[in-house]
């Protein structure tokens, strides 16, 4: 009886774990999770001796807190509509340029996080093989119009407590604010919370402002797990982008000309 | 001893632990998830690389022609976390892929599991959803 129980849970758990769920992973990690980390001084240590395994959030729509709807204007609806119709042949990450804004923290393949006296630099295997920059020295966040956009925007960040808080700025539109089609436009800032509660979890949250594309601010958050123990591998998304070169816009014509590969 | 054989049964299951794969694109622009395949046939090219991993086999059909097919898997920083090395296959090994043939019907195919001539059975990193639910 007992081992019929305990091969019932070793089936339930081994599908879990399996399906990749987070819940599976930190079922199978530890009965009881980890302390929170800290640094010498006390500060939450968002590091240690692994990555953080980011999952692969395709639908921010699932992933709302406080609002059941993400707050579509009719121009971003439409484009949503339109993206899912192509089932999203033309996002920008499928032609390795990074995402940038929340939706880099739910594009794998793992990260870390590096904290330095003024600064706290993520680095990301996926995306691909980029970093980014959070200033920690008490400086204002310049206002968008004196900075030139870029695709991860800038980031000034400072602890409230045991989350770090990051406002972020100056986003340029080469990005999709979502795998699924969401768009965003240069108006857009974030406000990332971000905390550690146990070691084995980073509780991940941000708050969309974009009055060009929303009709409010509206908070999307997930949990990512720790992978204690692993390392971060190298992905250059760059290098042989078959599907990129074989892409056709809505007419047929293909984005790049006389480009012959292997495929059948 | 029910204690040393939950430790082993959790330090287990966790290897097992499948890491997201990165959809660097969109698995349902080029692939069909109701199209399944499963084929067999000797590797003649293996191409290692980023975004994606490509492989191609010659399979022989039942009426004696040979189709050369070409199968997308992940990227080797995702293949290296499901146990494959670059070495995994060469060309001249007898492989069996499971996965879903693309959209416009030719012989491309995105692999959602590879057996290896030695008979283990890899997960190839696919973008598809539950690619590795068995």
């Amino acid at each position: 009886m007992r081992n019929t129980t305990l091969l019932a849970h070793a089936i339930a758990l081994t599908t879990l774990v399996s399906s990749g769920s987070v819940y599976g992973q930190r079922a199978a990690a530890a009965a009881e999770p980890a302390l929170t980390p800290r640094l010498a001084d006390g500060t939450v240590d968002l590091g240690g001796d692994g990555i953080w395994d980011q999952p692969w959030i395709t639908d921010f729509g699932r992933q709302l807190v406080g609002d059941t709807e993400i707050p579509f204007l009719p121009w971003t609806k439409a484009m949503y509509d339109y993206n899912k119709s192509n089932a999203v042949a033309y996002d920008p990450q499928g032609f390795c340029l990074p995402p940038g804004g929340p939706r880099m923290f739910g594009t794998p393949y793992p990260s870390e996080f590096i904290q330095d006296r003024n600064r706290i630099v993520v680095i990301f295997e996926g995306g691909a093989h980029v970093w980014r920059e959070i200033h920690m020295d008490g400086r204002p966040l310049p206002k968008r119009e004196d900075l030139n956009p870029t695709y991860f925007g800038y980031s000034v960040g400072r602890w409230e407590g045991d989350t770090l808080v990051v406002e972020a700025t100056g986003f340029n539109e080469k990005t999709w604010l979502n795998f699924n089609g969401t768009m965003h436009t240069d108006e857009l800032t974030t406000v990332e919370r971000i905390s550690r509660p146990n070691r084995d979890t980073l509780h991940y949250e941000a708050t969309i402002t974009d009055p060009g594309a929303y009709s409010k601010p509206w908070t999307i958050a997930w949990d990512i797990p720790w992978l204690e123990g692993a390392e971060l591998a190298e992905y250059i998304c760059q290098e042989n982008n078959k599907f990129l070169l074989e892409l056709k816009d809505e007419f047929g014509n293909p984005f790049f000309e006389d480009v012959p590969t292997d495929k059948p | 001893m029910q204690r040393t054989f939950t430790a082993l049964l959790v330090a287990a299951m966790t290897a097992l632990v499948a890491q997201p794969t990165a959809a660097h694109h969109s698995f349902a622009a080029e692939f069909d998830a109701n199209s399944p395949i499963e084929l067999t046939g000797t590797v003649t090219k293996v191409e290692w690389a980023n975004p994606h991993t490509f492989f191609y086999i010659d399979v022989t059909t039942p009426k004696g022609d040979v189709e050369a097919w070409a199968l997308e898997m992940g990227s080797p920083n995702g293949l290296m976390r499901r146990g494959w090395t670059r070495d995994s296959m060469k060309i001249g090994d007898v492989v069996t892929v499971t996965g879903s043939r693309a959209k416009n019907g030719t012989t491309l195919g995105n692999a959602r599991s590879v057996t290896l001539s030695t008979g283990k059975r890899l997960f190839a990193g696919s973008s598809e959803e539950n690619a590795e639910s068995n």
